[in-house]
């Protein structure tokens, strides 16, 4: 039955080329526009870590005094002051935790084969790499030894191990950051991180970091931060060590809690250390106050998705409504005026849902034809995006779930739009139509 | 009233041409009621769409009410058409979206008539067709033989002097038939010219005037008034 | 002839189809009414002046990672390598590159820190007595620094400046009108005199709450990371450009030069987003228009095919060809001005509802007046080609049965 309803579907689109192609295109053109911006608020929303994004919490204190506010929707400062890292990377829980800054250094090797250049580097603690669920190709993370004792030891990315070492094996071997050597301890994986929620501060898209050296280095070469700092009030700092002590804040801490019972023991953990520091003078509030927030609470927090992205997609959706009372429109038409021959149907013994049924099996195959069409759209769109802005260069792309749901949006529209058209048509009274003409 | 002379209607198809009407000439006096017959194809469609001027002719010389029509343009065709002419279609044609009223009133706005004098002719006429209390109804809420007596009193709003009848009784049954039939002859005495066509010899037959029409061309008509006068020479 | 009264019976009598064209012209106008104004909005942030010649300016980074020289000796080697290029103007290390996105901010004060006074957001830039000419900037009050009330130091501790350059904007929030000059404010509790006022020049963040105040303050330390602003002579600064990396490695080789960029490109890059949104609302509603447009195009084709019968008997009732064209005209005139009356409180409720969640400012109805306006002649010529046909149809189809 399904092929004669999709073959007499058929048949009526011949009949009516101009306006069925009108129907198609107007639902293409809505799918094209809903796509576009669609797949680009998917890609910048996706959970980027989704087996873990619920164990992985940042951390952030309340260090500022009574009345001091901060951009953030509940004051609180999104990054940690040096010491309370440090505090928090020695106390006893949890496990796995992990302190970071983001810097640079000037790379080169012994040798004249590659000219110096600047690379991004993470400073950070051993766990980084299990806790975020990155890879290696050779080697591994640095040692809590070599943590500890500010060991000049390198992981590299991939990428610049392919660079300066033409993707063999580097472990052991010696690379300059700085005028300073490093030894190479571990090569990473391919990590292609579309969104670097471990760090949102200086853009959620950026590539991710191509050198990554125990956080105790900080202290040890005076490193700066290449990230966010920020303080509140005004503070004398005129050397590293008063930066170390200052209240500013630039440091980045994350802590995995596994169970929610982790994560109640870390929160009193947080309240006690606070209500210690505060006997030093520090933490000068009433109330202490801290957040625990994982992925995809802190990509919210940050606004990750962009505004722009959000008005634009609201205003696809009304986009496609536009199109929606469009193809009503059309289908309406185009349906009243087949009534006698409906009514002929009826005639011959097709039943109100047999004759709703075929309208709807048509307009489904309109939403296919339009969906698929839609992607094509889409996928121009998407193009001009990527082409207007490099940032975006891996988030305006679709993803197999937007592949499918193309379609699917495509259909239910058309279905949404066909019910009322094909229930007047089914309930149309067949004696009317066989009468006259 | 009405002289066709030599009229050719020629419908050229890529492969063919068709004459529909040729060398048609024709007079009607003004008063006079004329049934026009002849079988189907004949060229009696033609020859009332040429009369109500609602198609051009491809030759010969047309004067309605002494207005040469083959010299008219499209709006001065159309301003006739409303001035001049009532027209009453075998498929009734009123318009479905509008009331009776509406639909009565529809020459009477393209002629430019002033509102009250509108109402004054609308409710006339539907009086006349015995339809006043019908005023706002649609016309599907209607039976064919009442939307046949608006269509006339919709041909009749304008006051025409001259009325063109397509089959006015073709989609109706015989009593209606004989209604809309009463109530043309009562149109005609009143003073207007009627041109109807038929292909029902019975109606045709009460027509003061026949003529018909095949292949295109006037036949001879005197064998059908001569019938006529005989028939009515024996009723009398 | 106008003969609405009859038209706008008709139109209650088919309502469905007349409803959704009235529902596509509302939202339509919701759309691009809302729309338009982001676009408007992001015009002018796109164009706005940023008082610096960008085409004749370009930044680049110095890294430097060798011990073995003394850091403002060998800029202050570079500097001077660099003015005396042929087609360059002028050249200055600069703590922060305006228009960049990065940079450093403070609270300005009017006591010295930790006292409570009034107090004004600022960017700032550390840079010497060559600044103000190599960003194009001009005094309008006061002076430029002299050269040696610049402060070169290679100890962080060292903090003997006392003068500052400020913009209008900065003196006019923190003083009274044309009251600034010679005034001085405190930055942390280090007091700075003010001794100059610039024409406008933008901070680093275009999109900062304070983008128009920015000190310019006299001190120079001598980073390992560095970077320096030039100002070229008008269409050459794509040679010193490509040159510029090779003569500063000529100068001393251990260290990295990258980052080369026009401060157009700079901004450029700091706007991409806007731009991006920019050009695909106009995309979005360039469509939408033409959706509607075909949509209204596509029903009213329909109307006619359903109508034929009757356009023929109207022509033959004596309707000319124009008031054929006039009817279908005026019926699009009444369901396109109820929609269009619908669309204007819904394009006020989206407005409200975007500067609700949005940073968005209010929808100034001049906008909806405006889209209102195109929206209708939009509808009309989308209407006038069917209604054209609609014309010519014969109305000999009158007298045909079916």
């Amino acid at each position: 039955m399904l092929l004669h309803y999709l073959d007499l579907s058929w048949r009526s689109f011949k009949r009516t080329p101009l306006v069925s192609a009108l129907m198609v295109l107007a639902i293409a053109i809505g799918i094209g526009v809903t796509m576009t911006s669609l797949s680009v608020y998917h890609m910048m929303s996706a959970d980027p870590i989704p087996h873990k994004s619920s164990q992985l919490y940042t951390v952030q204190l309340q260090t500022m005094d009574e009345g001091h506010t901060w951009w953030t929707g509940d004051d609180i400062p999104m990054q940690l002051t040096y010491q309370d890292a440090e505090n928090l990377y020695n106390a006893p829980i949890p496990d796995k935790k992990v302190a970071m800054m983001r810097t640079g250094f000037s790379v080169y090797l012994d040798s004249d084969k590659v000219k110096p250049f600047i690379s991004n580097a993470r400073m950070t603690t051993p766990d980084f790499f299990s806790m975020f669920d990155v890879s290696f190709q050779y080697g591994g993370a640095w040692s809590q030894q070599q943590e500890q004792s500010a060991a000049p030891v390198v992981v590299i990315s991939k990428e610049l191990n392919d660079k300066l070492f033409a993707g063999e094996s580097s472990i052991g071997k010696l690379i300059y950051l700085d005028d300073d050597s490093y030894q190479v301890v571990g090569v990473l994986a391919d990590w292609p991180l579309n969104l670097k929620y471990y760090d949102l501060n200086n853009g959620a898209f950026n590539k991710v970091e191509d050198l990554f050296l125990p956080f105790s280095l900080i202290k040890a070469k005076e490193l700066t931060s290449w990230g966010n700092s920020n303080g509140w009030k005004h503070e004398d700092t005129r050397n590293f060590a008063d930066r170390l002590q200052s209240e500013q804040v630039w440091i980045q801490f994350w802590a995995q809690l596994d169970t929610a019972e982790q994560k109640l023991a870390y929160g009193n953990y947080l309240i006690s250390y606070i209500e210690e520091q505060k006997k030093r003078g520090r933490f000068t509030r009433e109330i202490p106050q801290y957040s625990l927030r994982d992925v995809n609470q802190w990509m919210e927090y940050n606004n990750v998705v962009s505004e722009d992205n959000k008005i634009l997609v609201g205003l696809s959706f009304m986009f496609l409504a536009v199109c929606l009372a469009n193809i009503l429109g059309l289908l309406l038409a185009k349906f009243l005026r087949r009534a006698p021959e409906v009514g002929v149907r009826r005639a011959l013994g097709a039943s109100k849902r047999q004759v709703f049924l075929q309208h709807l099996v048509e307009v489904a195959m309109l939403g296919f034809i339009g969906g698929l069409l839609g992607i094509i759209l889409a996928q121009i769109g998407l193009l001009g995006v990527r082409q207007s802005y490099d940032y975006y260069a891996n988030l305006a792309t679709m993803d197999l779930t937007m592949l499918l749901s193309a379609p699917v949006i495509a259909i239910s529209t058309c279905i949404i739009a066909g019910l009322y058209p094909a229930w007047l048509v089914c309930k149309t009274n067949p004696a009317i139509y066989l009468k006259s003409q | 009233m009405l002289k066709m002379n030599n009229i050719s209607k020629i419908y050229q198809t890529e492969m063919v041409q068709t004459h529909a009407l040729r060398d048609f000439t024709l007079q009607v006096d003004e008063g006079e009621f004329i049934a026009v017959t002849g079988p189907s194809g004949s060229g009696k469609t033609t020859f009332l769409n040429i009369a109500g001027m609602l198609e051009p002719f491809s030759e010969g010389e047309y004067l309605l009410d002494g207005i040469d029509v083959g010299k008219l343009n499209d709006n001065q065709r159309a301003d006739v058409r409303n001035q001049k002419i009532g027209f009453i279609f075998q498929g009734f044609n009123l318009i479905p979206d509008l009331n009776l009223y509406e639909n009565i009133e529809v020459p009477l706005r393209y002629r430019g008539i002033k509102a009250s004098e509108r109402k004054r002719r609308i409710e006339q006429c539907l009086e006349q067709v015995g339809l006043a209390s019908r005023a706002k109804h649609l016309p599907q809420q209607l039976s064919g033989g009442q939307q046949q007596r608006v269509a006339i009193a919709r041909a009749l709003a304008g006051e025409p002097r001259f009325l063109l009848a397509d089959e006015p009784t073709g989609n109706l049954d015989s009593l209606m038939a004989r209604q809309v039939m009463e109530l043309l002859e009562q149109i005609n005495r009143d003073g207007a010219t009627i041109v109807m066509v038929t292909h029902d010899p019975e109606l045709a037959r009460r027509a003061p005037r026949n003529i018909q029409v095949v292949d295109g061309q006037l036949a001879d008509f005197t064998l059908y008034q001569g019938a006529q006068t005989i028939k009515s020479a024996a009723g009398a | 002839m106008l003969e609405i009264k009859p038209i706008f019976h008709a139109l209650c009598r088919s309502k469905v189809g007349a409803i959704l064209l009235l529902i596509q012209i509302a939202i339509t106008t919701a759309i691009v009414s809302n729309a338009a104004f982001i676009i408007q909005d992001r015009i002018a942030f796109l164009n706005q002046e940023t008082g610096y010649p960008e085409q004749d300016l370009f930044k680049f980074n110095v890294m430097t990672f060798g011990k073995d020289v003394d850091l403002s000796q060998q800029f202050e080697l570079d500097e001077a390598m660099i003015r005396a290029l042929p087609g360059v103007e002028s050249a200055a290390q600069s703590s922060s590159i305006p228009l960049s996105g990065s940079g450093s901010a403070s609270s300005f004060n009017l006591k010295p820190a930790p006292q409570e006074s009034k107090s004004v957001r600022t960017a700032y830039f550390f840079i010497d007595e060559h600044g103000l000419d190599t960003y194009g900037v001009k005094l309008i009050a006061g002076r430029n620094f002299s050269e040696d009330e610049v402060l070169i130091t290679n100890s962080p501790t060292d903090r003997t400046t006392n003068v500052t350059v400020v913009t209008k904007a900065l003196a006019n929030e923190l003083f009274s009108e044309g009251d600034a000059l010679g005034k001085t404010i405190y930055f942390g509790d280090l007091p700075l005199k003010i001794i100059g006022i610039t024409a406008p020049m933008k901070g680093p963040w275009l999109k900062d709450s304070h983008p128009n105040n920015v000190a310019l303050i006299p001190y120079i330390q001598a980073k390992t990371y560095a970077q320096f602003a030039v100002r070229t002579k008008p269409g050459q600064r794509d040679a010193v450009m490509k040159d510029i990396e090779s003569l500063m490695l000529k100068n001393y080789n251990k260290r990295v030069i990258n980052n080369i960029k026009g401060l157009d490109q700079l901004k450029d890059q700091y706007m991409a987003a806007d731009k991006l949104m920019m050009r695909m609302l106009i995309v979005l509603i360039t469509i939408l228009v033409l959706v509607t447009a075909l949509g209204i195009f596509g029903l009213t084709l329909f109307n006619i095919s359903k109508r034929t019968k009757q356009i023929g008997t109207r022509r033959a009732l004596g309707a000319r060809k124009s008031a054929i064209i006039n009817y279908f005209l005026v019926e699009n005139a009444l369901i396109c001005s109820m929609g269009l009356v619908l669309g204007g409180i819904c394009a006020l409720l989206l407005g409200q509802l975007l500067m609700q969640h949005f940073s968005i400012a209010a929808l100034p109805p001049s906008y909806i007046a405006t889209t209102a306006i195109m929206v209708l002649i939009m509808s009309l010529l989308a209407v006038l080609g069917p209604a054209k046909r609609a014309a010519n149809i014969s109305p000999s189809i009158a007298t045909r049965t079916i």
